[in-house]
């Protein structure tokens, strides 16, 4: 988690970024071509939201197995799709199995000043529900780090389809 | 020599056969030295090329003397067998593989690694040859024959002592933890810069790695500060103490006080985390020695190292400290870089007809982005993201005034950019030549970028907007 841990190619963030851009515009193009939207879910209609499951899945997809918070996205997705298919309404919540275990006496171990954060940490981040404090970090560092390269990207993207 | 280079760099590269090797618990100070000299010949097989049956004698043959004297275990180590038996294991160890005339040190690599070099999939590894190596360099002589070299060690015991504890380390697999006024905090490693610093960055990871093969073990263990030392006043060798039973408990406070107290200030407390692995932490000098506020202490560490690496993350947390604050500024950034994207990618949604705009223009459009990514960080490459201020500061205008500006400044930027018409058909993992070719030009269609936004006169800054 540490950066000098992380292979080189992740380290560069044009890599990334690349990385992701080849992922996205094959997902939008994809998305575009497929002229009736599914019906299955009112949600998932709306194409704003498809593309942004899009972006989320291509930038996760880049980093893979290799961070927690991807493999969260990518394994909701999944659950999504299989959902999709079996004609489901109903959306439960994803419950992942603990990886780690919360400290059991949050006052005396939490080194958080507020634990309100921290869940609210949990709740943004991918994959954050079942990570312990110190992974939970580390987690966060990374997924800013993508985020960061998705938001540019996407910018680009923008860009380039609006030349105003 | 090169193998001796491979080894040393890798750290870890010792077959995994030596691990059921010293997981079967092999005590350096309690072996029997009758036993060992029952060590039947036929360990010594010049040619490597049997390696599998070589490994599976050593191992019987290890088990052998490993099983007997477990059960007739002292809690108190001999010295006097220590050496005789330590000095005959790494004598074989040595003269195993043995094929040509090789260097004693990377005779001992050699053997390590010639031998046993199918690759297997246990995580942690041994590094007693390591350690060994480390010890009697310079001090082997070649065994030109095949018999069992004398082992011509230092008779110095502290030497002894010390092989004798990185022999406990490995044998307390099977053992209880649960020592009589010592204990250790296993943690897992997060810097392997901690142990060099220590000075064995060779020995920490797969000394520690070890401990990780005794992950059965609770995490519960902890170690106790020892002042008073006991034995052994060796240099520090090992930075990294590793797992211990109950009877090692000598040994491994032997190799406790090889840390020289002088090497090892208060801040011998080690942080450091490979993933999966554990190490033994020390109480510091004058702190509470509970186990609860020693694991306490480090969890705290490694949070606020992590802290460190957002705040170098998250733009304008420079001047905050303190955690709650930081934590605030984390989650504004992570829901501002959220909301972007879901933004973004609504206008992408919206805009329909340019969907179908070929994939090879906009690959080539994607040349662009390390251009673009370049002038917001010194270092493109760099682990951390790139400071990315002023789309975040942006986002206190709005989203919506951050949207032109940023369209203004790209597109001037692309236009300019296409008009020098230096597109290079560099590969696409080829960043690193495709950056350094356009950071010529980069100030050149960054000034020509900053003149066109002149009259936005956002921040006064470069604002090449990505």
């Amino acid at each position: 988690m540490s950066p000098s841990q992380q292979p080189t190619s992740l380290n560069n963030p044009a890599y990334l970024k690349n990385q992701f851009a080849h992922r996205f515009i094959r997902a939008l193009n994809n998305l575009h071509h497929t002229k009736t939207p599914p019906h299955h879910n009112y949600k998932m209609y709306n194409r704003s939201t498809r593309v942004k499951i899009a972006a989320n899945t291509a930038m996760a997809s880049v980093v893979g197995s290799r961070r927690a918070w991807s493999r969260a996205v990518l394994w909701k997705i999944r659950k999504l799709r299989s959902r999709k298919r079996v004609n489901c309404h109903h959306q439960e919540k994803v419950s992942l199995k603990r990886r780690n275990p919360k400290p059991k006496t949050e006052d005396f171990n939490n080194p958080f000043g507020d634990s309100s954060q921290e869940s609210k940490l949990r709740e943004l981040v991918p994959g954050g529900e079942t990570l312990d404090a110190v992974c939970l970090m580390g987690e966060t560092a990374n997924y800013i780090k993508c985020l960061v390269a998705q938001v540019e990207v996407m910018k680009t993207l923008v860009d380039l389809y609006n030349p105003t | 020599m090169e193998k001796h280079k491979i080894f040393t760099r890798e750290g870890n590269g010792i077959p995994q056969s030596w691990n059921p090797i010293f997981g079967m618990g092999i005590q350096g100070s309690e072996l029997n030295p009758t036993t060992s000299d029952q060590l039947p010949n036929s360990f010594f097989k010049p040619n490597c090329e049997s390696s599998v049956d070589q490994r599976d004698l050593f191992e019987s043959a290890l088990s052998s003397i490993v099983s007997s004297p477990v059960n007739s275990h002292p809690g108190i180590p001999i010295p006097g067998a220590d050496s005789i038996v330590l000095r005959e294991l790494i004598g074989r160890l040595g003269s195993i593989c043995n094929s040509n005339e090789i260097s004693p040190p990377s005779r001992i690599n050699s053997a390590n690694n010639s031998c046993y070099n199918t690759p297997l999939n246990s995580p942690p590894k041994l590094n007693l040859s390591n350690t060994t190596d480390h010890q009697i360099q310079g001090n082997y002589p070649i065994p030109g024959n095949h018999q069992l070299p004398p082992a011509p060690f230092p008779a110095d015991p502290g030497f002894v002592e010390r092989a004798a504890a990185r022999f406990s380390i490995f044998g307390a697999k099977n053992e209880s933890f649960k020592t009589g006024g010592s204990q250790f905090i296993r943690i897992p490693e997060e810097n392997k810069k901690l142990m060099t610093e220590l000075g064995d960055s060779i020995e920490e990871p797969s000394v520690s790695e070890t401990g990780a093969g005794i992950k059965g073990q609770s995490n519960g263990r902890k170690r106790k500060g020892i002042p008073n030392t006991t034995r052994g006043k060796g240099k520090e060798t090992q930075s990294s103490t590793t797992t211990i039973s109950a009877k090692d408990d000598k040994a491994v406070t032997e190799v406790e006080k090889e840390k020289s107290e002088a090497k090892r200030s208060k801040s011998n407390e080690k942080s450091t985390e490979p993933p999966k692995d554990y190490i033994h932490v020390r109480a510091r000098r004058g702190q509470a020695t509970d186990s609860h506020s020693l694991a306490e202490r480090v969890r705290r560490e490694k949070i606020s190292e992590r802290m460190k690496f957002l705040q170098d993350l998250v733009p304008g947390c420079n001047k905050v400290t303190g955690k709650a604050v930081m934590l605030d500024e984390i989650i504004n950034y992570v829901q501002s870089l959220q909301r972007q994207v879901e933004f973004l990618s609504m206008k992408l949604a919206t805009v329909n007809p340019r969907m179908d705009v070929s994939m090879e223009a906009l690959l080539s459009k994607d040349m662009f982005r390390p251009l673009v990514s370049l002038p917001n960080s010194v270092n493109p490459f760099d682990a951390s993201v790139q400071p990315f201020p002023y789309g975040y500061q942006s986002q206190t205008n709005g989203m919506i005034s951050d949207g032109p500006e940023n369209q203004f400044s790209m597109n001037s930027l692309m236009t300019t950019m296409q008009h020098n018409s230096v597109m290079k058909p560099s590969h696409i993992d080829g960043f690193g030549e495709a950056s350094t070719f356009w950071e010529n030009d980069l100030q050149s269609i960054v000034k020509m970028a900053i003149g066109q936004d002149q009259p936005q006169g956002i921040h006064g800054q470069m604002k090449v907007e990505l």
